[in-house]
């Protein structure tokens, strides 16, 4: 049964969705979480513990720990009180064997006297052949959730970048005073707030704020300004996970459901930040504190306040703070029996608070706490006692409210850098200085009083606003005063343990880790909480510190009080909540570059893949050897879309010098109508680029570089001339030209019926550059090159022209049977004779004389200061190299594949490419083999993938492996 | 990305679209006497100074300029006094 009339409820219960536990079907309403849903289905015991399986349930209704960690819809570890719950969905309970409520590993929890603190680091590694044994054992019954292999996640993930003035984290009655005040001057803002809703602690709570509204209502009252700003940004259920310094926040946001996106990251670049995160609660440690049945106030009134739903029967509370007064006067006029409520406190509670308890005759004990919590699967029984110990109580329940006291959420502060200094007076560790242009406001910095909330978020607004510019000194000066005219913060409990030994009163749910564990560490020497966290794994768990992040420092200096130790914080780090990866992952486009032939490549039957940025055509059918395409080029005429290949227009008065700086050739020689081979080195003298160069006139050149040094090629002239102050300029023509190879010995014959130029041997030779007409309309630059060894034309033309160019060369060649050829295929072409693709015959350590390039480096133009030229001198008489040598196997139609490696007793090299070529019918290919096994005739074995032991046998042999006299490109 | 770098020419922008280029050592010395170590040294031996450094940045997805700025590696912060040199 719902209480379905509060104004405070934050769900439609005339709406309701149907979800899948257990094997059963269970019926939540609109605005739901998975754990209400459960919850109002009966649902008490949600999981099972990390270690001992011990029954788990609801606790703070946040998330802070990972009791309520469930499976929804396969994904594991998803925080069920943070989830909202849709129609369909399917949960499961986790580390579990059985079900939650029966677990055959109960057992579990009367073992723990075997796993003492650090138990795996211990006990396991000794002997170390036991550790895999171990592990495996260890990973069946430990642990939380569980993912498929095979899991595939669904969804769509997206990611923002907005930027503001002001961000402000948290949108409670600070968070958005403040952002009202930031505003009020027309700056830009943007609101973060984790739960889907603005209103933070006032939201539920219908205790007055002034003399007509209630907190609500006053919540709602400000939410609607908020929501009317234009100038205001809110991003609600959106949750921060990070702050980094220059103001950089970001934050995870769930989507609505059938809403653009399921989750998405945002990354706010913000020039002041307010921190108005505000509290949570300090879990109150005694015996069996995490059994179901056990809850946090702000979980139980929110339960009932936000979500309908009575927590239990017959609660008794025991708490530390007077909103604990305020959940049991509420609750109980909500119909739930109070049958005590314990406070940690002797005095100093709110005498209004203290008059509506005894009008309700609840009983209430002063100096009182619970130590120990009864009941296998859920509480029956508690017992109350004084803090001392000395007298004790029992009474049943079926539901035991129980909280320390309050513990600021500084997370974003200590990620900031700010320093955390503990409080005597709130017992909190509080910020002892902040950032620039960061601001904390809110109950984080202590304070209570509705109003003191409100005016501390107004003036952390109104100096944020001064962070930007804004002219608010005035009013700064009067929002300080009016704070410090309204309550400050108020004492904290000093309480850190009921009075037990603390075997099963937990300090961290989702590790296991007890107050024993803790003192276990201690003594072994652990004395300061970062080391007691790494070696009892508290506070490394999901909830990311929420439950331990306070009681852990603060017990470990009441333990040592006697060594002197202050309570000091443990780091919090990012991400401050968990996240899905697959948000961090975000869109996910795939951003790829295509050439201007691509629907032409795709008509024509071409089998694409991505190479580099490009997608490309790299076979024409289903054959994967390219015999057809190969013959073609070397019997007939094939073309080529080459458009990926670098093109760059280098002029100006010191384009030369540039040259001359990065190219290990001597550019002084070129000359116009000639084209140069050239590479480039980086300065340990390994080849990063190779490509020709052209002379186009005075001071202009046009030079082209291999497909994946395009994107690099201008940053690498500017960076090795970057102290020169040069003049000259570089532009990138890769995209703007397209390049189509025509190939094979009757490429002239197709040229020349479209061309306005002679292209005989004796005009255009080969290594020649020349600008021409095709077809009366289409100006292309021609080159004569071999890469793939036969007659070749590499045509450079103006994009736009590309698919006209194809057409006419395509129609043109039909006499003579042109075909396509792909990557694939020029890729054995070029291979035959021996012409290295960089990356492929090459890799990082690859310098130039390794390649057997060494002819390409003038070593006489030292002035120049050329790129690489050093490093080469220096190694240039070093035997402990690779040397690219052509291998032939001894099977002629086995080729091993491309990166197998050469082994005798050791790895002595590896196979760059390898081919059963049907040209030679032989299978050859090229190796980069250490010095001494480079002579010609050397036996070689290659161990393939997979070979089962049976090695390929190969001989070094001479390059190129067709045509060795290059006569066929010079035809 | 926190950092942001100001580019001389485009202002300042996010760190992302920048090409960290090393630390400032000035011009390639001369060749003359230079051993496999000192020309290694030049080369990948940094000062890995814990506080203020000079270096160089490609403005990539930007302009495309390279210049130097301050940076305070404690902070990853970038320093006011950005000097233009191309
Ligand atoms: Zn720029």
């Amino acid at each position: 049964m719902r209480l379905d009339r509060l104004p405070t409820l934050r769900i439609n219960p005339s709406e309701t969705c149907t979800l899948h536990y257990n094997g059963k079907t269970s019926a939540g309403v609109a605005g739901d979480t998975v754990a209400t849903a459960l919850y109002a289905n009966g649902v008490r015991v949600f999981g099972r513990s990390l270690k001992y399986h011990r029954p788990r349930g609801l606790y703070s209704l946040d998330g802070e720990c990972s009791n309520t960690c469930m499976a929804v819809d396969g994904i594991p570890n998803v925080r069920a009180e943070n989830t909202p719950a849709k129609n369909g969905m399917h949960i499961d309970a986790q580390n579990v064997q059985g079900s939650a409520d029966f677990d055959w590993m109960g057992f579990m929890d009367k073992l723990d006297w075997l796993m003492p603190a650090g138990f795996y680091y211990r006990t396991l590694h000794k002997p170390a052949c036991l550790w895999p044994f171990a592990l495996k054992q260890v990973r069946k019954v430990a642990g939380l959730g569980k993912i498929s292999p095979d899991f595939k996640m669904k969804g769509r993930y997206a990611e923002i970048y907005p930027t503001a003035d002001v961000c402000v984290i948290g949108g409670g009655a600070a968070g958005m005073s403040a952002a009202l005040a930031a505003a009020e001057g027309g700056l830009r803002v943007i609101l973060l707030e984790a739960r889907p809703w603005l209103g933070g602690s006032f939201d539920y709570r219908v205790s007055p704020y002034d003399g007509e509204k209630a907190l609500y209502q006053r919540a709602r009252e400000l939410a609607a300004q908020v929501e009317a700003a234009a100038n205001i940004r809110v991003f609600k259920h959106a949750a921060n996970v990070g702050l980094y310094n220059n103001n950089l926040v970001t934050a995870f946001q769930v989507g609505p459901e059938g809403g653009a996106f399921d989750e998405r990251y945002i990354e706010i670049r913000a020039a002041s930040v307010v921190v108005a995160t505000g509290c949570i609660e300090r879990p109150l440690l005694f015996e069996n504190n995490e059994r179901p049945g056990v809850m946090q106030v702000g979980c139980a009134h929110r339960l009932a306040r936000t979500y309908g739903l009575l927590p239990g029967r017959r609660a008794v509370f025991s708490i530390g703070h007077d909103l604990g007064l305020e959940a049991a006067v509420d609750l109980c006029d909500l119909g739930m029996e109070i049958a005590c409520v314990a406070d940690i406190r002797e005095d100093g509670q709110n005498p209004d608070l203290l008059l509506a308890l005894a009008e309700r005759e609840i009983p209430l004990l002063r100096g009182w706490v619970a130590a120990k919590a009864y009941g296998a699967k859920q509480v029956k029984k508690v017992t109350l006692r004084t803090l001392e110990g000395s007298v004790k109580r029992q009474l049943e329940c079926d539901l035991l409210v129980a909280s320390a006291g309050r513990t600021p959420l500084t997370g974003p502060l200590t990620l900031a850098q700010a320093r955390l200094r503990f409080d005597a007076h709130t017992g909190y560790f509080l910020p002892a200085d902040l950032p620039a242009k960061m601001h904390a406001a809110g109950s984080l910095t202590g304070r209570n009083h509705p109003l003191a909330i409100e005016a501390s978020g107004r003036l952390a607004g109104l100096k944020a606003a001064a962070d930007c510019g804004a002219n608010t000194a005035e009013a700064v000066a009067a929002a300080a005063a009016r704070l410090s005219q309204l309550p400050g913060p108020e004492r904290g409990t000093k309480l850190v343990m009921a009075p037990v030994k603390g075997r099963k009163s937990f300090i961290c749910f989702d590790e296991d880790t007890t107050v024993k564990n803790i003192k276990q560490a201690i003594d072994m020497g652990f004395d300061v909480p970062e080391l007691i966290k790494r070696f009892t794994s508290a506070g490394t768990g999901p909830g990311q510190g929420g439950i331990p992040g306070h009681n852990l420092p603060l017990f470990a200096a009441r333990y040592q009080a006697l060594a002197g130790a202050t309570p000091v914080p443990t780091t919090a780090r990012v991400p401050l909540v968990p996240t899905l990866l697959a948000t961090y992952a975000g869109a996910h486009h795939d951003m790829c570059k295509r050439t201007p032939l691509d629907e032409l490549q795709k008509r024509d039957g071409g089998v694409f893949r991505r190479i580099g940025v490009w997608q490309r055509a790299r076979y024409f059918s289903e054959d994967f050897s390219c015999r057809e395409e190969v013959l073609n080029v070397r019997n007939n005429v094939g073309m080529l879309d080459g458009s990926t290949l670098g093109k760059f227009r280098l002029h100006g008065p010191d384009a030369l010098k540039a040259l001359q700086r990065v190219y290990v050739g001597n550019m002084v020689k070129l000359t116009p109508g000639k084209i140069k081979y050239s590479a480039m080195c980086n300065e340990d003298g390994c080849v990063i680029d190779d490509g020709v160069v052209v002379k186009i006139a005075e001071n202009d050149y046009y030079f082209t570089t291999s497909t994946v040094r395009a994107g690099e090629t201008a940053e690498w002239f500017r960076y090795h001339t970057r102290y020169d102050g040069w003049d000259y300029h570089i532009v990138n023509f890769t995209d703007a030209l397209g390049v189509i190879n025509v190939s094979g010995p009757n490429a002239r014959k197709v040229l020349q019926k479209v061309a306005d130029a002679d292209l005989s041997n004796e005009a255009f030779p080969f290594g020649g550059y020349r600008e021409f007409v095709i077809q009366g309309g289409i100006p292309v630059r021609a080159m004569r090159l071999g890469f793939v060894g036969e007659l070749s034309y590499e045509l450079h033309a103006p994009a736009s022209y590309m698919v006209c160019l194809w057409q006419i060369l395509a129609a043109a060649g039909k006499e003579f049977g042109i075909r396509n050829f792909g990557v694939e295929a020029q890729n054995v072409l070029r291979m035959e004779k021996c012409h290295i693709i960089l990356g492929v015959e090459s890799e990082q350590r690859t310098n130039l004389l390794d390649l057997g390039l060494g002819f390409l480096w003038d070593r006489h133009k030292t002035e120049t200061k050329t790129v690489g030229t050093v490093a080469l001198r220096q190694v240039e008489a070093d035997p402990a190299r690779l040397r690219l040598v052509g291998i032939e196997m001894d099977d002629p139609r086995r080729a091993p594949r491309d990166g197998s490696i050469l082994v005798d007793k050791r790895i002595r090299g590896y196979v760059c490419t390898a081919r059963r070529s049907f040209t030679l019918e032989r299978s050859v290919g090229m190796a980069l083999v250490e010095a001494e096994m480079a002579a010609l005739g050397t036996r070689l074995e290659i161990y393939e993938d997979e070979c089962n032991g049976q090695k390929l046998a190969a001989r070094v042999v001479p390059m190129p492996f067709y045509d060795p006299q290059g006569n066929r490109m010079r035809m | 990305m926190a950092l942001t770098i100001t580019c001389p020419v485009c202002g300042k922008r996010n760190g992302y679209e920048f090409r960290y280029g090393g630390e400032d050592k000035g011009p390639r010395p001369v060749e003359e006497g230079m051993t496999p170590r000192s020309w290694c040294d030049y080369v990948h031996m940094n000062a890995c100074v814990a506080g203020v450094q000079k270096e160089w940045w490609c403005h990539k997805n930007g302009c495309g300029a390279w210049f130097t700025i301050h940076r305070n590696t404690l902070t990853n912060l970038e320093v006011e006094g950005v000097e233009v040199t191309s």
